[in-house]
């Protein structure tokens, strides 16, 4: 009898167990489970930036954010006073932040792993670390512009802005996985519950055109000639005039895209895609071009050079007021006559005129992979006065960007392709490679047009009447320019925007580079500021590109 | 037959048990071993990045150009000259 009391007391009490474990598992399963079922989000690893030679120029490091628990802490003030030291920042700003109502508080991120140990070591309560990565730039800022930088949304997700990070964000962000575990108390994976994980998708590594070792000498040399003219900003562009791969871009002054926060927006602006400008003459061999291609003229045409040149009511005149008599188209282009390409720009037509402004691709976006760029504005024809197709040959009264400049000026030394520019030439996912090829956007001139125009602008560079240190036994091509800036309605007489494009070597451009300096102080022209800068670069990249002398 | 009902009862009950027992103890261990390559995981793509970032840092050219500051490279040779291509493009040496 005995035992069969013991024996129905078991079954009672495992049925018990039971009919607790259905309602605690079946009938109340939904409440019940979010107690046990761990879900966390797996973030996936940024995209790291390359050059074209694979040396990283952006990369990812570990990172951490500190938090307080306010309502674990002992001894507020002590902790304010130890954390102060440990972080290096004032005791009041901590103060400032703490609140003991709060259960949670974020205090600072981007802590390194040495800081983090530190302030580990002290053993605080209520103190604690989130693990984040944040953007590291072993080159610190030299493809600042290019590669833009990592910031936070309203959500505080991190997002790319301007430059790559923010034309490629979507690339280089990945896809975040995810991971659900059904864990006990004390954060064990039960392993027969729930285990479900789905991997994240890191971001895309990018591959660009940049050559590191070009970024550098366009920045050092750069920075020299900002220095050395008095310049208030300036940028350098070196791309291959072939493909519009952009080799080098840079302008300062620039920011420190890991600290971009300690900077103003202005400095965050990329000038070489998103500051318009009056090109000057670097604009007269595209109008020469057009010209010739037209048949319009040929480059030992010979053009009376007598003196000022009246359009309507504004006398146009050469930029000494000096003039030669009768000179050739070339000449024209070596001396930079504004009044002979007038005499150009009337021979091609204004319809011509236009038409070419258009097909070069003015007032419209090259699409560059950068984020930021602005396209200018080429008005319709039907608000051009005459004044204004006389000017425009001569690049004065037109806005536009640097970008936009060495894409139609690479267009007339290769051949006559209007190519778009690019910077990323390879996007790798995993063991996946995307090759970005160069596009030709359309054809403008033939390539006879181009070697014509070509043999003129060495000629440019060997008879222009300023004199540089160019590179011996090379043949240079290139055109100087010095276009004044328009400050309410006319132009300031002090204040000029100083140029030069420039190709090496002429026969088979390996390179072509466009140097503009604002507003340079130590002289306002082109010839005596740009020019100098650009041979400065020129030297090294013959060098560095082991061009031999063909002379 | 009820001793060898009994007995037989026993014994199972024994056996379920140690069963238990033993599923519940290496569930805690699996969970432990779990638990310890994710935190390993953790630490080798902490040390991954470490490593990246290291070996990014002795690859740059501001590397190289402490290094060049520290030896006076750039203050005592100059390498690379336009005005001295002589020394820039200086044949190489045949041995044979």
């Amino acid at each position: 009898m005995k035992i069969k009391i013991v024996f129905l007391f078991f079954i009672v009490f495992y049925l018990a167990i039971i009919v607790r474990l259905f309602l605690l598992q079946v009938v109340y399963s939904p409440a019940n489970k979010s107690s046990y079922l761990k879900t966390t989000k797996i973030n996936p690893v940024r995209g790291r930036i390359y050059d074209k030679n694979n040396h990283p120029l952006v990369l990812n490091q570990n990172s951490y954010q500190l938090f307080l628990e306010p309502k674990k802490i002992d001894d507020k003030d002590k902790l304010t006073h130890l954390l102060s030291e440990g972080l290096e920042v004032e005791e009041a700003s901590i103060s400032a932040k703490l609140d003991m109502s709060k259960y949670w508080l974020a205090i600072r991120g981007g802590l390194t792993q040495e800081q983090k140990d530190k302030i580990d070591k002290l053993k605080l309560k209520g103190v604690g670390f989130d693990y984040q990565t944040k953007r590291f730039y072993p080159e610190a800022s030299l493809s600042a512009h290019l590669a833009g930088f990592l910031g936070k949304n309203d959500q505080g997700e991190d997002v790319g802005y301007l430059g790559l990070e923010g034309f490629y964000d979507r690339d280089l962000r990945g896809l975040p996985g995810f991971v659900e575990t059904e864990r006990d108390i004390i954060d064990r994976p039960i392993l027969i519950g729930v285990q479900q994980r789905v991997e994240p998708e890191n971001g895309r590594d990018l591959i660009l055109t940049i050559d590191k070792t070009v970024q550098e000498i366009s920045k050092k040399k750069l920075s020299e000639g900002l220095d050395l003219y008095k310049a208030k900003k300036g940028c350098v562009i070196t791309a291959d005039p072939k493909t519009m791969a952009i080799l080098a871009l840079v302008c300062l002054p620039d920011y420190d895209p890991e600290k971009y926060y300690l900077f103003t927006e202005d400095f965050y602006k990329n000038s070489a895609i998103s500051d318009l400008y009056e090109p000057g003459s670097i604009f007269k061999p595209l109008i020469m071009a057009a010209a010739v291609e037209e048949k319009k003229i040929k480059p030992d045409d010979i053009y009376d050079e007598t003196g000022q040149v009246s359009v309507g009511e504004y006398n146009i005149k050469t930029w000494n007021d000096k003039y030669e008599g009768k000179i050739t188209m070339t000449r024209i282009l070596e001396k930079s006559s504004n009044v002979g390409m007038v005499y150009v720009g009337e021979k091609l037509g204004n319809k011509n005129i236009y038409n070419y402004l258009d097909k070069y691709g003015f007032g419209q976006l090259t699409n560059i992979d950068l984020q930021g760029e602005v396209s200018g504005y080429l008005k319709p024809r039907s608000d051009w006065y005459p004044i204004d197709y006389s000017t425009v040959t001569f690049g004065q009264g037109i806005a536009i960007t640097p970008i936009q400049m060495i894409r139609a000026f690479a267009s007339i030394i290769n051949g006559g392709f209007l190519m778009k520019p690019y910077v990323v030439q390879k996007i790798v996912s995993g063991s996946r490679v995307t090759e970005i090829k160069p596009k030709i956007e359309k054809r403008i001139i033939s390539s006879l047009t181009s070697e014509m125009i070509k043999k003129m602008l060495v000629s440019t560079v060997e008879n222009a009447e300023a004199k540089w240190s160019r590179p011996k036994g090379y043949v240079i091509g290139g055109k100087t320019g010095t276009a004044q800036v328009p400050i309410k309605g006319h132009y300031d007489p002090s204040k000029t925007i100083a140029s030069f494009i420039g190709f090496v070597p002429a026969s088979d451009p390996k390179f072509l580079t466009f140097v503009v300096l604002y507003e340079p102080k130590s002289s306002p022209w082109g010839s005596e500021t740009a020019a100098p800068l650009f041979f400065e670069i020129a030297k090294q990249l013959i060098v560095y590109y082991g061009i031999l002398p063909s002379q | 037959m009820k001793k060898i009902f009994l007995k037989t009862t026993w014994l199972i009950m024994a056996i379920l048990v140690f069963a238990n027992l033993f599923t519940f103890i290496s569930g805690i261990v699996l969970s432990d071993e779990i638990n310890s390559f994710e935190q390993k995981t953790i630490n080798l793509h902490k040390i991954n990045l470490t490593l990246e970032k290291e070996a990014a840092n002795l690859g740059s050219l501001k590397f190289a150009r402490e290094k060049a500051k520290e030896y006076s490279f750039d203050n005592t040779s100059t390498p690379q000259s336009l005005d001295k291509l002589g020394y820039a493009y200086r044949p190489v040496k045949n041995e044979n």
